[in-house]
């Protein structure tokens, strides 16, 4: 009997059609076994932690998974759909992604920044320049306020949807805050090159021009939406005695003078107040320039808003940090400081961050000398420019899921409307203003999620429900380690502005993002296909659909369920079993 | 077709399907998965002798069939003897690459057909026998068989009076043959289980593979947990993946992850040991560990040197 593919009945009319004896003569295709299934399985990608954790709603698994196959300028290509920032990202973001990775049970969480730099780099390395798709051109054209993450992500986006952008920004170069992280994080050339990809995707970028000087909201009104994404360019202030003298130097101010190749004297010792991100890039930039520092927190380091590398990069390069301290006074001579005067604080009630209250110890102040203060206590929005009718609250600018202000069509996003702090979050918020922005001037009704959840430029089919790690296979994962990244050591680093991780070189990619367990993402292990009893489990047309069911022979046993190691498999109950 | 990627996976499995869709085993059935993963290892130059067991069925109905390969259905204590006939026949007609696999069940290997399968090999008849061994009479509605673990549950050794015999160790039976290659093999481990059939087709003369079959009616399993139980009878060292070559040369082919794990994990996912008491389960537990360690004793003891 030749191999059969399709269903064949037979039927015998007289003892004399029979065979002399009981031969087959067709297969058990005849056989519909589908109509014995009660559970139905369904290929659905479910959401990967990383997916659901990253701000910018990059496609991290994917990008992985096409890492983990050597495609990567696809990768790269994956990534810069949703971010046109991972050099960026990849060397500052504090990667929230990584802290929900489920190979966290297994040797370590994935590298994902590593990735997303390595990846960024080959783009560099291989001179990709940003793909656009192929969509017709629209005549709007929209106006975005602030050359930052916020801004130019909404820019790219609006871009690829075929707008006309122009970005106004009030420094003398785009890139916004970017601008102030210090080189040994981020260097200059990393940056220059994700801006000037984004510029030639045929963004018109004005700078010089701050809004409510140099141009008006009013003046902006031809364009036909705004994005008002201005970021936090004022450092909150000390509030205390003495913080008018010569050598206060708030940090942003400090980074920024460092940054633009100034020289700043600093003396021998430095005091900088404030356990966030910016205490940590001014205290190890003036620990660069030869200063003697330490760091001034109010609370303790549980409480510390710094990513942890940082402080303990910070640490390992000779900064102090003196917890539960907090500035009473700054003490001058002559106008100038000479010194701090500081009261220890303790810990109180928690208070609405979350956080416990720090409070002064009564009678425990003290004195230390220093030659310079920076303070770096936080930002807060230049909001001047606002007429009544675009309404602000504690700082920041109201707007809606949709990143709409009160007068549409003003949109807002980044620092100045949610206050995230990070160049992740502000790509993300621009983004999802640039798909809001689309609908709005296209008239088309679309919902997003919450604003703490970040929205897909180009979403592949999946089901929201996030994996965790009970919802894994671990049969199928060994317990590998996570790569080590070269660092400078500490004691080069205090001479130098050159970066201090050093990311992965390709083996150390490649073998990284095969660690990965594809989280709800079918990568095509074929176990499904393997261990499938009756054959039902066929291979599908596409890489969009590697597999597919044959449900008229399927039993619904459930195997390839239980056997997936990532979650890509459904079981639903037969509809017609279930309720009506 | 399209090219299947690997990188997610180390093994190769032949694309090739032998059998069919649309077989009446029952869902989560292990032997049919068993009987995939075989042919898939010996090609489509194979026949197939089935004795009286539950793929009697499962093979199909007059005038259908499950597999592309010659089956011949034969009478339950049979399938050593007829495999023979079917070999000495191939042999005279010149179809010396057609490969002879007896298919049987535990009932047709440990109890009813021993006495010509011990025959056959006793011969060295070149042919793979292979019994699927899912623990009980299971076809004819799961009577206790030699091959049933103590204090297992079937109709015939209900729960007031469960088997209170332990399962027969065939393999030392048919390594007491001194045949060129006895082998384990389970569904959770195709590729152990592919290159075990692609090695006993590879050699002339009687070959024995053993193939723990997991069987949801029978063992009160979830069908979906047949892969699961495959592999937990493996790490849990029920039934250790091995080979005996010439009866001598012992090797562990899959040694347990991190030392294995206790039987309670295997034995809590099947309805037919829910009665056992803690007792119950530490004299389990001190049985497979003894063999275990007979076994490891076996493999680092061999000494079999090939004769020249």
């Amino acid at each position: 009997m030749k191999k059969q593919t399709e269903a064949r009945v037979i039927t015998f009319t007289s003892e004399a059609e029979m065979p002399m004896m009981p031969a087959s003569m067709a297969s058990t295709l005849y056989n519909k076994t589908g109509s014995w299934r009660y559970m139905r399985p369904l290929y659905v990608n479910k959401t990967p932690p990383c997916n659901a954790a990253c701000p910018a709603g990059e496609d991290i698994v994917m990008y992985l998974q096409l890492t983990a196959q050597g495609r990567y300028a696809e990768a790269w290509e994956t990534i810069v759909r949703e971010n046109p920032f991972p050099g960026v990202c990849g060397r500052v973001c504090p990667h929230p992604c990584e802290s929900e990775c489920n190979r966290e049970h297994l040797g370590g969480a994935i590298a994902i920044h590593c990735q997303e730099r390595f990846l960024a780099d080959y783009a560099a390395a291989h001179d990709l320049g940003l793909p656009m798709p192929d969509v017709p051109q629209r005549g709007e054209h929209v106006a975005v306020v602030g050359a930052g993450p916020a801004g130019l992500s909404c820019a790219y986006h609006l871009r690829r949807m075929g707008y006309q952008v122009t970005v106004f920004d009030a420094g003398d170069k785009p890139g916004g805050m970017m601008r102030l992280i210090p080189e040994y994080r981020l260097p200059k050339e990393v940056l220059e090159r994700e801006i000037a990809a984004i510029v030639a995707t045929g963004v018109e970028v004005k700078t010089g021009v701050r809004l409510g000087v140099d141009v008006s909201l009013d003046d902006l009104k031809d364009y036909a939406a705004v994005f008002l994404a201005v970021g936090q360019s004022r450092s909150r202030r000390l509030g205390v005695p003495g913080e008018e003298a010569t050598g206060v130097l708030p940090g942003i101010d400090f980074l920024a003078r460092v940054a633009r190749g100034q020289r700043v004297g600093l003396g021998e010792k430095v005091a900088v107040i404030g356990g966030g991100n910016t205490a940590m890039d001014a205290a190890r930039t003036a620990r660069r320039l030869g200063a003697d520092v330490t760091i001034f927190y109010r609370r303790s380091r549980a409480e510390m808003p710094a990513i942890d590398e940082e402080v303990n990069e910070a640490l390992d390069e000779g900064v102090r940090i003196e917890f539960l301290r907090a500035p009473v006074a700054v003490l001058t001579e002559n106008g100038h400081v000479r010194g701090l005067r500081l009261t220890e604080m303790e810990l109180g009630a928690p208070d609405e961050s979350g956080r416990r209250r720090p409070l002064p110890v009564a009678g425990s102040e003290y004195e230390v000398a220093c030659d310079t203060v920076i303070p770096a206590l936080g930002q807060v929005a230049d909001l001047s420019f606002l007429d009544a009718e675009v309404k602000s609250e504690r700082g920041r600018i109201i707007t809606d899921e949709k990143a709409a202000t009160t007068r549409p069509p003003i949109f807002a996003g980044g620092d100045v409307a949610t206050g995230f702090g990070t160049v992740t979050a502000a790509v993300g918020s621009g983004k999802r203003a640039a798909l809001a922005i689309d609908c709005f001037l296209r008239g088309v009704e679309r919902t997003f999620p919450d604003l703490a959840q970040n929205v897909q430029a180009a979403p592949r089919p999946h089901d929201a429900a996030v994996v965790r790690f009970e919802d894994l296979n671990t049969a199928y994962f060994e317990e590998e380690p996570r790569p080590r990244q070269e660092q400078r050591p500490a004691a080069e680093r205090v001479t130098t502005f050159e970066e201090v991780n050093l990311g992965y070189g390709e083996d150390a990619a490649l073998a990284e993002a095969q660690r990965c367990f594809s989280c709800g993402t079918c990568n095509e292990c074929d176990n499904c296909l393997i261990f499938c009893p009756d054959v039902a489990v066929l291979r599908g047309p596409s890489d969009d659909e590697p597999f597919v069911f044959n449900y008229d022979y399927c039993k619904g046993c459930g195997i390839c369920v239980s056997e997936c190691p990532r979650h890509a498999i459904s079981f639903e109950e037969e509809v017609k079993f279930a309720e009506t | 077709m399209r090219k299947p990627k690997t990188y997610a996976r180390n093994y190769e499995i032949p694309e090739e399907e032998l059998t069919y869709s649309g077989s009446v085993s029952c869902p989560g059935c292990g032997a049919t998965l068993a009987m995939r993963y075989a042919l898939k290892a010996l090609g489509p130059k194979t026949m197939v002798v089935i004795p009286a067991c539950c793929w009697s069925i499962i093979a199909g109905p007059f005038p259908y069939s499950s597999l592309t390969v010659p089956i011949f259905h034969t009478a339950f204590e049979t399938a050593g003897a007829v495999s023979s006939g079917i070999r000495a026949a191939l042999d005279i007609l010149g179809k010396e690459d057609i490969t002879v696999m007896a298919w049987a069940g535990d009932g047709g290997t440990f109890d009813i057909g021993i006495q010509a399968l011990s025959a056959a090999v006793e011969r060295n008849e070149d042919f793979i026998y292979v019994c699927y061994d899912n623990e009980a009479y299971m076809n004819t509605g799961i009577q206790r068989s030699s091959a049933t673990p103590w204090m297992a549950w079937t109709t015939t050794t209900p729960v007031k009076h469960p088997k209170d015999e332990p399962k027969k160790d065939i393999m030392a039976i048919m390594a007491a043959h001194y045949i060129p290659y006895t082998a384990t093999a389970t569904i959770a481990y195709p590729d152990d289980m592919i290159a075990k059939f692609r090695k006993a087709k590879s050699i002339h003369g009687a070959k024995f593979i053993h193939v723990l079959s997991p069987c949801p009616p029978g063992w009160k399993s979830e069908a979906s947990d047949s892969i699961k139980l495959s592999r937990l009878a493996v790490q849990s060292k029920v039934f250790p993946l091995y080979e005996i070559e010439h009866g001598e040369k012992v090797t562990i082919n899959v040694w347990p992850k991190d030392g294995g794990v206790p039987v309670s994990e295997y034995l809590r996912l099947q309805g037919r040991f829910r009665h056992l008491s803690d007792e119950n389960i530490a004299a389990i537990q001190a049985e497979v560990d003894r063999n275990w360690e007979r076994l490891v004793a076996k493999a680092k003891g061999s000494v079999y040197t090939e004769l020249v």
